[in-house]
């Protein structure tokens, strides 16, 4: 299994695409950092309208350190539709399966070393993020660590990037094009899911379901506050629950991936 | 090590191997075996059924039906398989951000091989340098040599290879042939697919032919190939034959001239001389493995007369080869006819 894992590891670093993926990590971390940060401190945003806005020093820190985390999970999902996606392309696979042909422990390989991808990647984001953002905090007079909850958050983001991650394993096993398994995923992450959130958000059976959905439960375990169409925050579950949501998310797709790749011919 | 060299593993053996695509059969009760510490050419026309066969012995198509083992194992059954078995398939592409040797040494993680060895296994495919290079670049030459140092990587004493000679140059293909000796030589079991006759016909021992996913036929090389014979015609044949028969050549009637049996044509023509007989036409004839061969892929288009041909199944149909064909001077080809060399006695598996 280690050997599976340290070739894993060696398949991502031998290509460009890492470093590419790293330069994004940080300054999307960084400049939302110093977005959010300058929003969020701003006269307008703590004026009367801006109710989602956080109130709290920790919560404020937790919205700024995360900001980037959006781009840095959207980006680690597309990391993992192509560590499978690119070996289907391309072909490798056969090799892949000629090394290690028992498959569950290639997918199990895939999924360790997704994970500490994902963590490689949160710690990149947050160095970005947290070095950015704190000295706009601190410039603007808030305590950029005013207690402990910040650092289970930004230990947690590691964990979210690592299972998103996952979540793309999946896709980009169940969508056989690599091209249009990016897409489709990025588009549903990116864009059709929040939406949905937020409108399954304004009825009242939907207000019990979109806690439920990947983004939602993100924010849940991040712990950072998201406003709906009237700029109310929208409840969301416990930091512990949204994590075991987005755990369940990506240990289904991961799940289901590996099912159809155990069976699936290499021709 | 005792000088003799090990013992020989790497018995392949395929027992009623079938593989439908939906309802289309692209291989079809395959029998087939590989003899340890021999080349076996694994011959067929395009589409013949060869690269899922090999991909269904390699474990990456699931078989219908059937099985495939090599020393007696599943290939997943195989621990740290490629130290074991090496393999170079048709389609196994390379990533085209990655270098050869970045390749190579993936490979080598994943099967606890070290780093040291990539290295070595690019000079000995002659492609050290260029391997520092992505592969989106690479000839098809250089993959074939890239996939073949991949093959090489765990030192396995058996090796699948499926068209090696596929886009190389003359001289690729004169190296390849030397490289494939050579690692005969040392004791190895080869498996070669190709679906050219002439590629593979002077590296290999043993031939398997295959058509529309069933054997046509199996033996050694010399068995299929019968005995060399040369075509005449001539104003006299009653006189050439008695000539040529006097000085111990096997004739026969053959269409508008004779068959000899010789592969030297100046011998034939020195008779032909001799006894004032004119030559009009003169010739080697294929050898009976060449027209076999050529049968098969000339017929290819016409999918039901050869699966018709065939069902008989193989080894031994009256059908195969058609009728007009010399007879091989060989036993009827059968499958038991190409049963291991004694070398057999050996444990399988280790
Ligand atoms: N995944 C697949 N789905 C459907 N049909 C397939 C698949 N793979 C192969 N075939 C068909 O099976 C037949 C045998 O293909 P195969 O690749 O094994 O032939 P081959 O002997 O290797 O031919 P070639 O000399 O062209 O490489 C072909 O008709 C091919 O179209
Ligand atoms: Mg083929």
């Amino acid at each position: 299994m280690s050997a599976a894992i340290r070739a894993e590891f060696r398949k991502f670093f031998t290509t460009r695409l890492w470093w590419g993926m790293a330069i994004a990590v940080i300054l999307s971390g960084a400049a939302f950092a110093v977005l959010f940060a300058l929003v969020f401190t701003s006269d307008i945003a703590r004026g009367p309208q801006g109710a989602a806005v956080p109130t709290t020093d920790a919560a404020l820190a937790k919205a700024v350190f995360t900001g980037g985390i959006q781009i840095g999970y959207l980006l680690t999902l597309a990391i993992g539709v192509m560590t499978i996606g690119a070996e289907y392309r391309h072909q490798t696979i056969t090799a892949t399966f000629l090394a290690v042909p028992r498959r569950g422990r290639v997918m199990g390989a895939k999924v360790i070393s997704l994970l500490v991808i994902g963590a490689f990647y949160g710690v990149l984001s947050l160095a970005g993020a947290v070095g950015a953002g704190a000295l706009v905090l601190t410039a603007k007079g808030h305590h950029p660590f005013a207690d402990s909850s910040i650092w289970r958050t930004l230990a947690l983001s590691l964990l979210v990037l690592g299972l998103w991650a996952l979540i793309g394993l999946g896709a980009g096993i169940l969508i056989p094009n690599q091209v249009a398994a990016l897409l489709i995923s990025i588009a549903v992450a990116w864009i059709v899911e929040p939406v949905l959130g937020l409108v399954l958000a304004l009825t009242d059976w939907g207000q019990n379901i979109s806690p439920y959905l990947p983004s939602r439960a993100t924010a849940a375990m991040l712990e950072s506050t998201s406003g709906g169409f009237d700029g109310q925050p929208v409840d969301q579950l416990s930091w512990w629950a949204g994590a075991l949501v987005l755990a369940a998310y990506a240990a289904v797709m991961a799940g289901l991936g590996t099912w159809r790749t155990v069976r699936r011919d290499i021709a | 090590m005792d000088p003799a060299g090990p013992e020989p593993t790497g018995r392949i053996e395929v027992r009623g191997l079938t593989k439908h695509f939906g309802s289309f059969t692209a291989v079809d009760h395959l029998d087939l075996d590989v003899a340890p510490g021999r080349i076996t050419g694994f011959l067929g026309p395009n589409g013949a059924g060869k690269t899922t066969t090999l991909r269904m012995l390699l474990g990456l198509v699931r078989p219908t039906a059937g099985t495939a083992t090599i020393d007696g194992r599943r290939y997943a059954d195989i621990p740290n398989p490629l130290t074991v078995v090496g393999s170079a398939l048709e389609a196994t592409n390379f990533h085209p951000g990655r270098t050869g040797r970045n390749h190579l040494r993936v490979q080598a993680a994943a099967s606890g091989v070290s780093d040291k060895r990539v290295d070595e296994l690019l000079e000995l495919v002659g492609i050290p340098a260029a391997a520092r290079k992505r592969a989106g670049g690479y000839s098809m030459g250089m993959r074939q040599r890239l996939g073949l140092a991949a093959a090489m990587l765990g030192d396995p004493h058996v090796l699948i290879l499926d068209e090696p000679a596929n886009g190389l140059d003359p001289e690729g293909i004169r190296w390849l042939r030397g490289f494939l000796r050579h690692l005969a030589d040392e004791g190895r079991t080869l498996l070669i697919s190709s679906h050219m006759l002439s590629e593979v016909e002077q590296t290999v021992d043993d031939v398997v032919i295959i058509a529309n996913g069933r054997r046509v036929a199996q033996g050694t090389v010399e068995e299929l190939r019968g005995e060399p014979t040369a075509f005449v015609r001539t104003s006299d044949p009653d006189r050439l034959t008695a000539a040529l028969q006097q000085r111990g050549l096997r004739v026969a009637p053959k269409g508008s001239g004779l068959q000899v049996t010789t592969e030297d044509l100046a011998v034939v023509g020195d008779i032909a001389h001799a006894s004032d007989v004119a030559i009009h036409e003169l010739r080697s004839e294929q050898t009976h493995l060449e027209e076999l061969f050529f049968n098969l892929t000339e017929t290819e288009g016409d999918r039901n007369r050869l699966t018709g041909a065939t069902s008989a199944r193989a080894g031994g149909s009256p059908d195969l080869p058609p009728p007009t064909l010399p007879p091989p001077s060989g036993p009827p080809v059968d499958p038991s006819v190409i049963a291991a060399p004694p070398a057999d006695a050996k444990e399988t598996g280790r």
